[in-house]
């Protein structure tokens, strides 16, 4: 048994598994009119790893029947299914990019040697495993998330509802705008409470994509911080000098349940958010351009004239920055130089260690890289942003009151 | 994991510049470049989104206003195409991503990083 992976807890996000020999007994296309079936011990395995929030995927040389008899036999709804006959790290890549998750928070289940060798030499960052390794991965802390919140407990019924509505929004042909109001988006902004905190501990440790802090608990007054653990959470709670704000988010093809939130502290004139992370799931969903606007309007409404929201910058935070230049938020020193490119290179190298490892989502370590946040900020006194009518929040109408 | 720094992975346009051409480029030096980007931008918006209407829009076309509706998840997958075809670190080289204000911006960004040394 080989574990090249650094063990960390609950690292893996999703279980690729090969279909011959490996969850069916036996070969899908040698096995005529009577298909084998489930290997009982793998089941169990999905099963136990399932209740904890971890996907599941296929990736087989096979035709796509055979992925829809695996579903069958094994009662297990996968969350993508890569069926052909190219290189499996292909197709791990692609299931990746599909549930928008890293390479590297993916393990991988083949009978086959050489299939296991291929997959390990090219994405050295998958936890490579024959079906006997598999079997024990439920006693792994790689496949041991530290809480396990009804978010979820629901993953893989809402990477299901997310295909059924990209597929929908394919065909749709609208503006996204038009397809989020039909398809009844809800995006619901409230004040977090205590039964929050387990969620919130864990988008704090699962969210990279939109995480304004990169994993490193950013200072909020309350002292000095460990990490982001839930009784870090819980102080925030309590203290008096700081918000937290959660989001929600739902619509026709389901109810993804807390799907973001973020820290606010509100100084004479200067709001400023330490903390802002969303899941990946609500990406292309309005969610955090809602958030973003309702604070530009909650600042305003409080009379504050700037909203400073510091971010540390990396490659894969890259949908954050879209969602900041979207929202009207710039670095200041940044935006003044007048060529673009190297004026604005020396302004973001302020957090010079850079070699931001990993990810790799939209390009490597780059100038814009570092663990010392650029602070994002813009004006709240002019052109408040329009919140569309399915928001739901504290201060707007319809909402609750602030 | 190393990353690939900007610039490493630079390579020309894989298209032919010829044949196409609506006007599209402002005039700077490298001008057919910025045309033939700005519809290779064209057509990856109208792919991704679904929407034919975008292979229309003009040059001065804000990204991130509701005439293309750029959020953060096409603005991912748009960042992702330009690095792949162009070999250009947008994200890498612009905090604050204003090379994305419009089509015509970012068109003229990608040519620039395609062809160092090209004055603006």
């Amino acid at each position: 048994m080989t574990r090249e992976s650094p063990a960390g807890e609950g690292t893996v996000k999703c279980v690729v598994c090969d279909i011959d020999n490996t969850l069916l007994t036996g070969i899908y296309l040698e096995a005529g009119d009577q298909p084998p079936g489930a290997d009982p011990v793998l089941t169990t395995v999905l099963a136990e790893l399932g209740e904890r929030g971890i996907l599941h995927a296929l990736a087989s040389k096979n035709p796509p029947e055979a992925a829809a008899h695996t579903a069958r036999v094994t009662g297990w709804r996968f969350a993508a299914a890569e069926c052909g006959w190219d290189r499996k790290s292909d197709a791990l890549a692609r299931i990746a990019a599909t549930l928008g998750i890293g390479v590297d928070a993916l393990a991988f289940v083949d009978d086959d040697p050489f299939e296991r060798a291929e997959v390990g030499f090219a994405l050295p960052g998958v936890l490579v495993l024959s079906p006997e390794d598999a079997a024990e991965a439920p006693g792994w802390p790689e496949f041991s998330p530290p809480v396990i919140t009804p978010e979820a407990r629901r993953r893989a019924e809402m990477y299901a509802e997310r295909q059924q509505r990209q597929a929908a929004e394919r065909s749709f042909g609208g503006t996204k705008e038009e397809f989020l109001e039909t398809v009844g988006t809800r995006v619901t902004i409230a004040a977090a409470t205590a039964a929050d905190v387990p969620r919130l501990h864990e988008l704090a440790a699962r969210t990279r994509q939109f995480n304004s802090v990169a994993g490193q608990p950013p200072a909020t007054g309350a002292g000095p911080a460990a990490g982001m653990t839930q009784d870090w959470f819980r102080d925030l709670l309590a203290a008096g000098d700081c918000d937290v704000a959660t989001v929600r988010l739902r619509d026709a093809f389901g109810d993804d349940g807390l799907v973001g939130a973020c820290v606010v502290m509100r100084e004479a004139g200067i709001w400023t958010v330490p903390l802002l992370m969303m899941s990946c799931r609500a990406m292309g969903r309005g969610a955090i351009d809602a958030l973003l606007a309702w604070l530009v309007r909650q600042a305003a409404r409080a009379g504050a004239r700037r909203l400073r929201i510091p971010c540390v910058t990396n490659s894969r935070n890259v949908p954050l920055r879209l969602a900041l230049a979207a929202a009207g938020f710039r670095v200041p020193e940044a935006a003044g130089a007048a060529g673009q490119g190297t004026a604005r290179q020396g302004a973001a190298g302020q957090g010079p260690e850079g070699g931001e490892a990993g990810g790799g989502e939209a390009g490597g370590g780059n100038a814009t890289s570092g663990q010392v946040p650029a602070v994002f900020e813009r004006d709240v006194g002019t052109a408040l942003p329009v919140l569309p009518g399915w928001v739901e929040a504290p201060g707007e109408q319809g909402g609750d009151a602030a | 994991m190393s990353g690939t720094g900007p610039g490493t992975g630079a390579r020309p346009a894989r298209h032919d510049t010829g044949g196409t051409g609506p006007p599209g480029g402002t005039g700077p030096p490298g001008g057919a470049d910025v045309a033939a980007i700005t519809d290779d931008l064209r057509a990856f918006l109208a792919a991704a989104t679904g929407r034919d209407e975008l292979l229309r829009i003009p040059p001065a076309a804000a990204l991130f206003g509701t005439a293309v509706g750029l959020d953060s998840l096409t603005g991912t997958l748009l960042l992702r195409e330009i690095q792949r075809r162009f070999g250009v670190d947008v994200a890498g080289e612009d905090l604050n991503l204003d090379s994305l204000a419009t089509l015509g911006t970012l068109a003229e960004f990608v040519a620039q990083r395609i062809k160092p040394g090209g004055s603006p």
